[in-house]
């Protein structure tokens, strides 16, 4: 039990390197690269260790839930870097990205143009399960950042009061 | 009487539509480019209208006076990524609207923001590569295959880096870009190293994925802003459609079966 929660936490930590990476790739400001790396921990965190704590909860759901917290935490951290909420929420959930998934769909297309007889029927079944996954994932991912940033339609989340 | 804070429509209709262009083409979404010129229009007592397109910027500027008017558009030629330019101009919104500076102060700030220098090309390099190291040790790979998908991050984000500076297509640079980290990575495999091909293949080619427009889109689709929020996204699908070709292509090259 205990080594699983570990296996989280570091997975969650190598998360932030990745969320780091495409901080720099995108030139975000120097002041804002270390809430982006715990931005990205916070989205791995979050997934891995509710796709461990919630049984049957899929990795569309935990993605969906990672992405809606990092959101929400981007918007007390652009208060206090003086910068757009989307320069900490884009670059943590991308280390959330299904790669996997996309490349065994697309292994399933080009196995299916091909000529494959008896298995067609287990290779695509297996093919549009990993399309649909790879398609919601990324659906929740965006759909989970940008939700808690358009749920008022103020101008900025400058204007937004917690008391 | 004139205000203190009167400003030109001619002088100032061009300046906002170098900011609005400046915020798309680093990427800004439909809504922050409107929010953002809006505001500092209104600083100066103006009202605006704005029709913003995925890659141009209309705008009509009204002032108090029927006779202070400006209408004219921009368009650039390609977005790209730039968080720096995003959270300048985001300041020096808020700045305007506290302090009114003059027309010039904000063209300076604007031309600083636009020149300011990058990562070094190094930094960059070295840490995208950790990241594309970082994804691969996520999705279950070891240390090995982490250090190769390392390599293979760092030279295909220098075809990119190389490619983007020649002005090449931007999908022919996401596709040649992919095709050399998942030929290195086929080198290695083929070499009879014991790589687990699946992780390094798929992880390789990460740091090509377009985050920025994926996220835009869906923001722009909930905004109501469809027309650009559906070019965004097929933005998205012709790179991821690039990076797949790539990778079959290097499937075909040393004969994986997958």
């Amino acid at each position: 039990m205990m080594n699983e929660w570990f296996d989280v936490g570091i997975k969650a930590f190598w998360c932030g390197f990745a969320a780091l990476g495409f901080g720099v790739l995108f030139n975000a400001p120097r002041r804002t690269l270390f809430a982006i790396w715990a931005g990205g921990f916070l989205a791995g965190f979050v997934k891995f260790a509710s796709l461990q704590a919630i049984p049957g909860s899929g990795v569309i759901f935990c993605s969906f839930i990672a992405a809606v917290i990092v959101g929400i935490a981007s918007i007390p951290v652009a208060h206090s870097r003086h910068v757009p909420p989307m320069i900490f929420a884009i670059p943590s959930v991308i280390p959330l990205v299904p790669g996997v998934f996309a490349y065994r769909t697309m292994l399933g297309l080009m196995k299916l143009t091909g000529n494959i007889g008896s298995e067609y029927s287990q290779v695509l079944s297996d093919t549009v399960h990993n399309g649909v996954i790879t398609l919601f994932v990324i659906m929740a991912l965006s759909l989970g950042v940008a939700v808690p940033l358009h749920i008022t339609t103020k101008d900025s989340v400058k204007k937004i009061r917690w008391k | 009487m004139q205000v203190p804070t009167f400003v030109d429509a001619r002088i100032f209709g061009p300046l906002l539509l170098d900011i609005g262009i400046a915020l798309l083409t680093a990427g800004a979404s439909s809504r922050r480019v409107r929010i953002t010129m809006v505001r500092i229009a209104a600083a100066y007592e103006y009202e605006l209208h704005v029709d913003i397109a995925p890659k141009s910027i209309s705008l009509t500027l009204h002032g108090s006076n029927a006779q202070e008017a400006f209408t004219g558009t921009r368009s650039t030629a390609g977005v790209g990524v730039n968080f720096k330019i995003i959270s300048g101009i985001s300041r020096l919104s808020w700045t305007i609207t506290e302090k009114k500076w003059s027309i010039n102060e904000i063209r300076n700030e604007l031309n600083r923001l636009i020149n300011l220098p990058g990562y070094p090309q190094l930094v960059v390099l070295l840490v995208v590569g950790i990241a594309g190291a970082a994804f691969c040790y996520t999705f279950g790979g070891d240390t090995f295959e982490m250090l190769i998908t390392f390599g293979a991050t760092f030279c295909g984000l220098l075809v990119k880096q190389y490619l983007a500076r020649k002005s090449v297509n931007p999908y022919f640079c996401t596709y040649l870009s992919a095709l050399m980290a998942a030929l290195l990575i086929g080198a290695v495999y083929k070499a009879g190293t014991g790589l687990q091909l699946e992780h390094a293949f798929t992880t390789s080619v990460l740091f090509l994925i377009p985050g920025v427009p994926m996220i835009n889109s869906f923001t722009d689709l909930i905004e109501g802003e469809i027309l650009n929020g559906i070019e965004r996204g097929f933005n998205v699908l012709i790179h991821a459609l690039a990076i797949a070709l790539a990778l079959s292509t290097v499937m075909v090259i040393y004969n994986f079966q997958g």
